[in-house]
């Protein structure tokens, strides 16, 4: 009788769990088959995104020392909103070069304007500045709000031109399913991955995967590889979530507005004196 | 009688179809998007003309031939400036070789970005409408005229409206900074400038573009520009990445070019590896 009750009772457990199962598969799939897409079949990216919480750059004030304001002056780079900053696999001579250049943080190069590289350009501040996309069948372009940085993909599977050197590398995609697949290279090596003076060189290589998950959301996924500094490769993943649609990307401008050149130290051209 | 009256008329429809646009005798129906609707203005486009030396004209000059006003009206091809705004044109004029904003690595604005001497990409997909500049990096994204101008700003590159007018797109821009030049000849506008621009195929490969260009601070009446943009067609041509600020001194470079102490003590070429390694 008892075995009888657990077998019935075990059978409708498997049911319920089987009819939810299967709920949630067919709620995926219908997610999926639902996923806006482009006439050749390709999920269709286009519109207005902004970063939300994650990634490796959170609201990070005041890099001199490591300090950070937004966090309530704790030092360490913990974060005010999103996680905490990584600890990058350095080699050991790439991490007495980051912590030469942590004590230089007003050296950022996104600081003086210069566009901020794979995947700084996408990894902003969370919140902060949007980014437009505009895809057709030969390319998927991302407008940065941020540094107005503008990256046009070609969507052929194309390969990465010989002697040329970017601060944004050079990017070639394909289709991987419906995930857009993005290898960015030919790096010139000067940028920064954030305002904490971790950095990467010209051997950076770069694996993006942009996946349209619903309508609203897309995952991105990168995997940072640099022989020369890591001694393996960084992964780090977070989410776009498409922005209303009253709201539209603005303009921004870096060195054409640039109200703070007196705060810059002496040494950097400001009038402030640099700081002891 | 009839005849002459007839002829007199046809000279004077001539004459008003002339003075809307030379090209308007010419009818050109582009490609569409894949809506089967949206003219299709994507490619790689340049300008073949030097006026992003003198809109108004210049004589020729080390590596630039000699060129004619693109001011199609008034059809002086001078821009109609108040004499107090002329004087400063002329200043801007003498001090051209360091006081063009774009020196200093400033996004272009409008019009001026679309007759550089580096091309431009249209980016385009049935409801989206945007251009980037290589010089600068610089981008417009064209918004429907269905919403209003975010207005009351002042930015490089202005906020664009569009609508269709047949296979012409036509955008209205507004909210511009009175820091950008026209030309590398200190020609200008204030912040009160309204543009009204014209983007019409005229082939499989040449886009006219017509810029009327009204602002009542600078300007005794509104006048309108004109000139043609080419297809790029070289196999495999890119925007290519252009950051003005290359130079390792970063941002003092162009804030204060001529002052020795503008140089970084420390570069991080010296951190550089072989590849490989």
């Amino acid at each position: 009788m008892s075995g009888r009750r657990s077998r019935v009772a075990g059978a409708c457990v498997t049911a319920v769990l089987c009819a939810l199962l299967s709920a949630r598969a067919s709620v995926q799939l219908q997610a999926q088959a639902a996923l806006p897409r482009l006439p050749d079949g390709h999920p269709d990216l286009q519109g207005l995104w902004m970063k939300s919480a994650g990634g490796f750059q959170g609201l990070f004030i005041g890099s001199l020392d490591g300090t950070n304001f937004a966090a309530g002056g704790g030092r360490g780079g913990r974060a005010g909103r999103g996680p905490a900053a990584p600890e990058y696999p350095y080699t050991p001579e790439a991490a007495a070069e980051r912590a030469d250049r942590l004590k230089r943080g007003y050296e950022d190069p996104e600081a003086r304007c210069h566009l901020p590289g794979v995947p700084r350009a996408l990894d902003q501040p969370g919140g902060l500045y949007p980014v437009q996309i505009i895809q057709d069948e030969k390319s998927v372009a991302l407008l940065h709000e941020a540094m107005h940085d503008v990256r046009i993909i070609p969507t052929d599977n194309s390969a990465h031109p010989r002697n040329y050197w970017a601060w944004d590398g050079d990017s070639r995609g394909r289709w991987d399913g419906d995930t857009l697949v993005v290898d960015v290279s030919n790096f010139n090596g000067r940028t920064w991955l954030d305002m904490q003076a971790n950095f990467v060189d010209q051997n950076e290589h770069v694996v993006e995967r942009f996946t349209l998950v619903d309508r609203d959301t897309i995952q991105y996924d990168a995997t940072i590889t640099d022989p020369t500094v890591f001694i393996r490769p960084v992964e780090m993943r977070f989410t776009l979530r498409r922005v209303p649609a009253d709201q539209q990307i603005l303009e921004y401008s870096c060195l054409e507005g640039e109200r703070s050149l007196q705060h810059y130290t002496d040494e950097d051209g400001g009038r402030k004196r640099r700081a002891r | 009688m009839r005849l002459v009256f007839a002829v007199a008329v046809a000279a004077v429809l001539a004459s008003a179809v002339a003075a809307q646009s030379p090209a308007a005798g010419r009818s050109f129906t582009p490609a569409r998007l894949w809506d089967g609707k949206t003219p299709d203005f994507r490619g790689i486009w340049q300008v073949k003309d030097t006026a992003y030396v003198n809109i108004e004209g210049h004589p020729a000059e080390q590596g630039v031939a000699a060129a004619k006003s693109i001011v199609v009206d008034p059809p002086d091809g001078r821009i109609p400036y108040k004499p107090e705004a002329l004087a400063m044109r002329q200043e801007n004029y003498r001090a051209r070789a360091t006081a063009d904003p774009s020196i200093k690595c400033y996004q272009a604005g409008v019009p001026r970005a679309t007759y550089l001497a580096t091309p431009l990409q249209v980016l385009q997909s049935p409801g989206n409408f945007a251009i980037v500049y290589q010089e600068n990096h610089a981008f417009r994204v064209f918004h429907p005229d269905t919403r209003p101008h975010f207005d009351n700003t002042d930015w490089w590159m202005g906020d664009t409206r569009y609508r269709w007018e047949g296979d012409t797109l036509v955008a209205d821009v507004v909210a511009q900074t009175d820091g950008a030049w026209l030309d590398q000849a200190g020609n200008f506008h204030s912040t009160d400038v309204h543009i009204v621009e014209r983007y019409r195929m005229t082939g499989a490969d040449a886009l006219e573009y017509e810029a009327r260009i009204e602002d009542p601070v600078v300007y005794t009446r509104p006048w309108t520009l004109r000139t043609v943009l080419y297809r790029v067609k070289q196999a495999g041509a890119r925007i290519i990445e252009d950051e003005c600020l290359e130079d390792a001194n970063g941002v003092r470079h162009h804030i204060s070019p001529n002052d020795p102490r503008n140089r970084l003590t420390s570069d991080y070429a010296r951190w550089s590896r072989p590849a490989g390694r």
